[in-house]
């Protein structure tokens, strides 16, 4: 198992030990559903509530991070520093596992920053090869 | 069946590869003619991505080593 493999693992195991409602968004969820694609960090989208608040610094420690910290006061995100690799923790009203790729799609269309907009036309080609393979007998992995 | 007791890392090898390009290449075949535009490259690394089962060396991080350079 690589470092990063390794990595996103004992993350998944954290974030199901400290029961934090989040799903992973982002370049890292798009990886993790098989697009060639590379990130810096981690991005988590959590529902906003103080259990949840609290959750995050079990999750933290289960890390070995820091507690998450403001990253700058442009953005109500936090992060959390300390483990492999930061991971940005956004609030919203949503819960349940992994962002699907179309979604993923649409964050970054709507974010339009460079960054964004570069990996758009990887993911966009990804998406249609795993909608292919769904319709044609679901030989996408598990 | 019972779940393979050797660690995936361990049980990857060169044969598991091999196996890899030619489920690869049979997708890649079976699925270029509906994406003719799609670069074939990117196609076959995003089959490749998919199909590599987890566990086995995939690295998807970047690591910055100092201000502006980046390594896998």
């Amino acid at each position: 198992m690589s470092p990063d493999e390794e990595f996103l693992t004992t993350l998944l195991k954290a974030l199901n030990a400290s029961g934090v409602e989040a799903i992973i968004v982002g370049n890292a969820g798009a990886a993790l559903q098989g697009a060639p694609v590379t990130t810096q960090d981690v991005d988590l989208l959590v529902r906003d509530t103080p259990l949840n608040r609290e959750k995050l610094e079990t999750l933290s420690r289960a890390l070995g991070a820091a507690r998450p910290a403001a990253i700058s006061e442009l953005t109500t995100a936090v992060r959390i520093t300390g483990a492999a690799f930061p991971i940005d923790i956004l609030f919203d009203s949503m819960s349940g596992g992994l962002q699907s790729l179309d979604d993923i799609i649409r964050s970054k269309e709507a974010a339009g920053r460079p960054k964004d907009t570069a990996v758009l036309p990887i993911l966009r080609d990804t998406l249609r090869v795993q909608q292919a393979l769904d319709q044609s007998g679901g030989e996408t992995p598990t | 069946m019972a779940a393979p007791s050797v660690p995936a890392e361990l049980a990857w090898s060169s044969a598991h590869a091999e196996d890899l390009v030619a489920e690869v290449q049979a997708l890649y075949e079976r699925l270029r003619p509906r994406f003719p535009e799609m670069d074939p490259g990117d196609l076959k690394l995003i089959l490749e991505c998919m199909l590599r089962p987890w566990g086995t060396g995939r690295g998807f991080f970047l690591r910055q080593i100092r201000p502006g350079v980046y390594v896998p």
